[in-house]
């Protein structure tokens, strides 16, 4: 896979989950059981992650698709009349629960690449009234943004689909002011990935084969100028992706063990760094 | 997109300033029109209120 093949094949996987009514979840149905593709339920894979009942009540129905990992933290730190950029918003749930953060005087900007979850971050958008939102089509790793314009960059369980990561933090350090910071949440990896997997593409749209190590994410984001770098938290994603693994490595011909091997190394981190003043 | 986001927003590609062109706008908010950025003569469109600011190669 090149770097335009993974661009198709997340915005292809992605619009489709996007265009689903209630959307259960992300890509192919082998997936449907890991941290970016929720769970059972939308709400049920949100509230795992950390999201508040009330938190969840407040979203526009169709908000909130399950397909995060979960970023409660980013939103506790959020202040009144703050600018917020959320890398890969999808249908908006975490840029409606910063716009709440923010209030009248903030802004919060939703960068998606996919047509179809900006469509629906629209509708949702005007369904809850949000005018201190806003959206638009664009990469990630060309961000449409100025200069040291943004306080606060948020992403949830997205950038580990960028083929070209390094590029996303060093647009990240650019629009954030002297002073502002990141506040991420992702999937990364303890060890390295059988090539078997590596070279799948069900497994890249899952947030699996596009992962970086732990390390190498960290050291990306120093390589980009931040400072401060540190993990608020980590979880395991153990036993949340053995069926997706599972599924995924039968058609690889891989063993139970390698599949094992592979679900207790994936996990998700939020992670915080600055940009210096 | 509302005209006060026009301070933050940039060409994808060299990062510069943006001219806009409005075709059709409500109360709230531009609902047809693009963004120019004269350094790379490339236009960004923008429909229904969302603007199209990937970089021209990633359009297809």
């Amino acid at each position: 896979m090149n770097d335009q093949d993974i661009r198709n094949a997340v915005r292809e996987s992605y619009g489709k989950v996007a265009t689903q009514q209630g959307g259960s979840c992300c890509g192919p149905e082998s997936l449907q059981a890991s941290p970016c593709c929720g769970g059972p339920t939308p709400d049920t894979a949100s509230k795992a992650i950390g999201y508040t009942d009330e938190q969840l009540a407040s979203l526009p129905d169709g908000a909130d698709l399950g397909l995060g990992c979960g970023n409660p933290t980013a939103m506790a730190s959020l202040k009144e009349g703050e600018v917020v950029l959320d890398l890969g918003s999808g249908a908006g749930i975490d840029c409606f629960l910063a716009a709440a953060a923010v209030g009248k005087t903030g802004r919060v900007i939703g960068v998606d690449m996919t047509p179809a979850m900006l469509e629906r971050a629209r509708e949702n958008a005007s369904k809850g009234g949000y005018d201190n939102v806003e959206f638009r089509m664009g990469e990630i790793e060309h961000l449409p943004v100025a200069d040291n314009t943004v306080d606060a960059i948020i992403s949830n369980c997205v950038i580990n689909l960028s083929p070209d990561k390094r590029q996303v933090f060093s647009e990240a350090y650019r629009v954030l002011r002297p002073g502002g910071r990141v506040m991420l949440s992702d999937i990364v990896l303890l060890k390295e990935l059988p090539e078997g997997i590596k070279g799948s593409v069900e497994a890249y749209v899952g947030c699996v084969a596009g992962a970086e190590t732990k390390e190498d994410y960290l050291a990306n984001l120093t390589s980009a100028g931040f400072t401060d770098v540190k993990i608020v938290s980590e979880v395991s994603a153990a036993g949340i992706y053995d069926n997706a693994t599972e599924q995924i490595v039968a058609d690889l011909g891989i063993t139970a063990e390698q599949v094992r091997e592979v679900s207790s190394s994936i996990i998700s981190i939020k992670v915080q760094a600055i940009k210096s003043k | 997109m509302k005209k006060e986001i026009m301070g933050i927003l940039a060409c994808p590609v060299c990062k510069g300033e943006l001219s806009l062109d409005v075709v059709d706008e409500d109360d709230q908010e531009i609902v047809t029109g693009s963004l120019y950025c004269a350094k790379c003569s490339q236009d960004y469109p923008i429909r229904d209120t969302i603007p199209n600011l990937l970089p021209p190669d990633m359009r297809n």
